[in-house]
């Protein structure tokens, strides 16, 4: 107990310091400026978030702070130009960890009538959301309307964990090639064909597999009926291959090039300090690499909503990957049309499972990154 | 770098054997060919090659490579060759012969003996623990060859003798049913055998040891490239073809057959028209046209990523700029960092559904092209971001030094000297992330598209929509508060619209096929500027 206290007073001092400098900056800031740029900046301040007030209460007359808005900037551009320039940079910024707080808001706020719905009692305790998570029925026309998340889960489990076996040593490969292996002109050819990849889009991807690799895999494996997580997955690895390669290939190049001719120098082979200098170095930023593929996988959406059969139930057995019912993603974008109500609010609670899942891999990915960027020093 | 640790000592008089290797790395090419024609059904199992029934052939030639590789490495280790083998193959090595045997064993226990699932366990471990044993143990040469050449030569008798012949099919027996049969399971096991095979000969190749596994995981390395290239190439190659014969629908060339417009100049009228017309790309739907297009979609695109950018580019700018000229690093800008790539990395479909909580209740409660606008300026901004703060972080101090030591203010100095000098790289950024959202389906499905088929009188006309009212908010645009339609939303439609298009279109297929190669024209047009303007940049800073 004494630890958290201590960790408790400990960030609360120094959250305190914080402030005080903060209020230090601004102080400093106010006595150096002008008073009219001072009162211009205000305005600007004042009449943007008016704005954004307005606009989030839907009003009409949203309009009348951000014409404000303009005016004032524009006259702070014209005479006050190093002040207006600083606020409206700090402004953008802002507003690019607000849209992030409102995606949050938003999608957590639809998704909260589901969650009292599905609510279930475990040993007298009314647990909200339980029976998503536990029974594996979606039906939202016949009694009783469920809405479980668990086939969906199922299916982006799957296709993830064949994306991820397909990305993964691909991508890695690719990326050593791209890194240490490839002549220049090669790599020339070779690093702009990747990125042309990661732009084709992914509905290319989802219409070549419905039309070519779904009706060729119900053949050869005497399915019934068209769509498999198998190659669905396939497909979704192809498309995260891209991330993988390029963010190994950041981390592998960012390896100090004195560690590897050390390693050439006492008579190794390329492939020997590969293995045993090189990728061990770049552990930790190509495991990043391979996990934001992941979540590049996890959030695919076209392909699979156009490859998988739209059925949301758990397949049988449960590793058959022969047949692909339903993922997260694809349930959004199959169902959002006719949706309404109840069935909306699930649409947002398989939102957020997405969301939060992405969320904490791509912080999981920047804390590895963040600590090889320790361990090689600063300047990498 | 590759030629530099190449040892001619090594390669002396082995010149003879060297050949027996190569024969074997380019056997296995051409059973590597073979199963990817087969499994593109370019080539039939039960069909034969010049005579030869085509699983016959496959299992002749696995026998002949197995032998080739086992045999080399047998007569290596009885000196009859010269090599530099090592005392092991190594764990590697060991894992990777060890599981397509354990899975052989296990499954002829299991399966073909009926003896269960546990007997099958017992056998496969056993049989996969003798073929590790038999990699790591004895000396390299052997270890390296004959587990993978036994492998080959196993696969191949059972082709050979009809056990997994060309009508062999393998219910699994499971609720929803599935069976493997020959004409997936042949060509794969080809594909598999001849990848180890080729490995295994190339490493006999560079005389195994360091050298040899050198050579084997550069061989499977350059393989890997050169196939995800190949794949890029099939892809592009394949939606051109199926695409041509729908977009040239109709289409003429020549002398004033394309659409018009007439200017006068000092009385006299002239009519200048293109001298083509492609109606897949310049119509509408419409019950009169002659030829249906998708004209509506291709301009919806246009806009739509013009708003976005209109939206995203200030914005990413301007928080790159705050973040690497004003800010301390300290925890507000690592909060901003974080929360940018937790941005960029949520899933498209995640925006879509903000999009509609957020957006279309305040823009009249349908779909627009306004919120699909800035559906897509969202989740461009994050890239625009990370580009331009990499651009100017890269930018050395000096130039900032220099300029501040003129006296010039901070502004000044960000404008006249960092925007500039990281201008390049934010430009390139900027055009790959609109590739990126051009083709971007599903965050426009719920906030933007409707219809499958737009009428060209739909077409949307943004500029001139633009009409001042009386009441606040005293300016629309209905041309920005209506659904419109764009080319990845459009190839959706299409393909979940079903094989029956109805009468508008004669040939469903090519329509479609157009549709997509329409749309990749547009999207990697766009990445071909970016890389294009990146190559220009660099060569114009690496002469200076």
């Amino acid at each position: 107990m004494s630890f958290i206290t201590t960790l408790i007073k400990r960030g609360r001092s120094r959250l305190r310091e914080v402030a005080r400098r903060q209020g230090r900056r601004a102080r400093d800031f106010v006595d150096e400026t002008e008073s009219e740029a001072l009162a211009v900046v205000t305005v600007v301040a004042l009449s943007l978030v008016a704005a954004l007030v307005g606009f989030l209460l839907v009003s009409a007359l949203t309009v009348v702070p951000l014409a404000t808005f303009v005016v004032a900037t524009v006259y702070g551009w014209f005479r006050h130009q190093e002040v207006t320039a600083r606020v409206l940079t700090l402004t953008t910024t802002v507003s690019t960890l607000l849209i992030l707080g409102l995606i949050i808001v938003f999608i957590f706020l639809e998704s909260i009538p589901i969650v009292r719905y599905e609510s279930a009692t475990v040993f007298g305790v009314t647990v909200p959301g339980l029976r998503l998570f536990v029974e594996t029925r979606w039906d939202a026309v016949s009694d009783p309307v469920r809405f479980s998340m668990v086939p969906m889960i199922h299916g982006t489990v799957m296709v993830t964990l064949i994306a991820t076996a397909v990305a993964a040593p691909l991508g890695v490969s690719a990326a050593l090639f791209l890194s240490e292996i490839a002549p220049a002109p090669v790599r020339e050819v070779v690093k702009p064909g990747v990125e042309i990849l990661a732009g084709i889009p992914s509905i290319v991807y989802g219409f070549i597999g419905f039309t070519i690799l779904s009706p060729w895999a119900s053949d050869q494996f005497r399915l019934n009926g068209q769509g498999t997580y198998l190659f669905v997955g396939i497909v979704v690895g192809l498309m995260a291959l891209p991330t993988v390669v390029s963010v190994a290939e950041d981390a592998l190049s960012s390896v100090p090039e004195s560690i590897k001719s050390g390693s050439l120098a006492v008579g190794t082979t390329d492939w020997q300090t590969m293995t045993s200098i090189t990728l061990p170095a770049a552990f930790s930023g190509v495991s990043a690499a391979v996990l934001l593929g992941v979540g590049r996988a996890i959030g695919e959406t076209m392909a699979a909503t156009v490859m998988l059969k739209g059925v949301p139930r758990l397949t049988d057995p449960l590793y058959n990957v022969f047949y692909g019912q339903e993922t997260l993603t694809s349930i959004i974008a199959r169902n959002y049309g006719d949706a309404d109500g109840l069935q909306m609010d699930a649409l947002f609670i398989a939102g957020v499972i997405l969301f939060v899942t992405v969320l904490f891999i791509s912080i999981g990915s920047q804390y590895i990154e963040w600590r090889m960027r320790r361990q090689f020093g600063g300047d990498v | 770098m590759a030629g530099a640790t190449r040892s001619t000592l090594a390669n002396q008089e082995t010149s003879g054997t060297d050949l027996a290797a190569a024969a074997a790395i380019g056997l296995s090419t051409i059973l590597f060919v073979l199963s990817v024609a087969s499994l593109a059904e370019q080539l039939s199992i039960t069909g034969s090659i010049s005579g030869v029934p085509t699983v016959t052939l496959l299992g002749g030639l696995l026998v002949l490579l197995g032998g080739t590789v086992a045999s080399f490495g047998v007569s290596s280790r009885l000196g009859y060759v010269e090599t530099n083998a090592d005392h092991s193959a190594g764990l590697i090595a060991a894992v990777a012969a060890g599981i397509p045997w354990f899975l052989i064993g296990g499954g002829f226990a299991s399966e073909t003996l009926g003896l269960g699932a546990v007997a099958g366990l017992a056998v496969g471990v056993l049989i996969g623990g003798t073929a590790f044993a038999a990699t790591a143990f004895p000396r390299e040469d052997v270890g390296s060859t004959v587990p993978i050449g036994a492998l080959s030569i196993v696969t191949g008798l059972v082709f050979l003798t009809s056990v997994l012949g060309p009508e062999w099919v393998w219910d699994l027996g499971w609720e929803q049913t599935a069976s493997l049969t020959a004409e997936f399971v042949i060509p794969v096991l080809t594909l598999l055998n001849a990848m180890y095979a080729g490995w295994a000969a190339a490493k006999a190749y560079g005389g195994f040891g360091a050298r040899g596994r050198h050579v084997g995981a550069y061989v499977l390395v350059y393989l890997n490239a050169l196939s995800i290239v190949a794949f890029l190439f099939v892809l592009v190659a394949f939606t051109v073809v199926r695409g041509i014969p729908g977009l040239l629908t109709g289409a003429e060339f020549g002398w004033g057959v394309g659409p018009g417009t007439t200017v006068g100049v000092g009385g006299f009228g002239f009519t200048l028209s293109l001298p083509f017309s492609v109606p897949f790309v310049m119509n509408g739907v419409a019950l009169m046209n002659d030829f249906q297009g998708v004209l509506p979609a291709i301009v919806g695109t246009i806009w739509l990523v013009v708003g976005a950018v209109l939206f995203a580019v200030p914005l990413g700018i301007g928080a790159a700029i705050f973040l690497t000229e004003y800010a301390e690093q300290g925890p507000f800008t690592q909060v901003v960092e974080i929360a940018t790539n937790g941005l960029w990395s949520t899933p498209s479909i995640v925006f879509g559904l903000f999009g509609f909580a957020f957006l279309i209740p305040r823009f009249g409660n349908s779909k627009s092209l306004l919120a699909g606008m800035l559906t897509l300026g969202f989740m461009l901004l994050p890239l625009v971001l990370i580009t331009s703060r990499e651009a100017m972080i890269s930018v050395p101090d000096e130039y900032r030094d220099a300029s501040a030591a003129l006296g010039v203010s901070k502004w000044q100095t960000i404008q006249s000297v960092v925007l500039p000098a990281a201008l390049p790289g934010v430009v390139t950024g900027v055009i790959l992330g609109v590739g990126r959202i051009a083709g971007e389906t599903a965050p426009i499905l719920l906030t933007m598209a409707g219809g499958t088929f737009v009428p060209g009188s739909q077409t949307a006309d943004v500029i001139g929509g633009f009409e001042f009212i009386a009441s606040p908010p005293f300016v629309t645009n209905p041309e920005l508060l209506q659904a419109t339609s764009a080319l990845p939303y459009q190839l959706f439609a299409l393909i979940t619209a079903g094989v029956g298009l109805g009468e508008n279109v004669a040939n469903p297929e090519e329509f479609r096929w157009a549709t997509a190669l329409i749309l990749l024209v547009v999207v990697l047009s766009f990445y071909a500027v970016g890389i294009a303007t990146r190559y220009y940049f660099r060569r114009k800073l690496s002469y200076e």
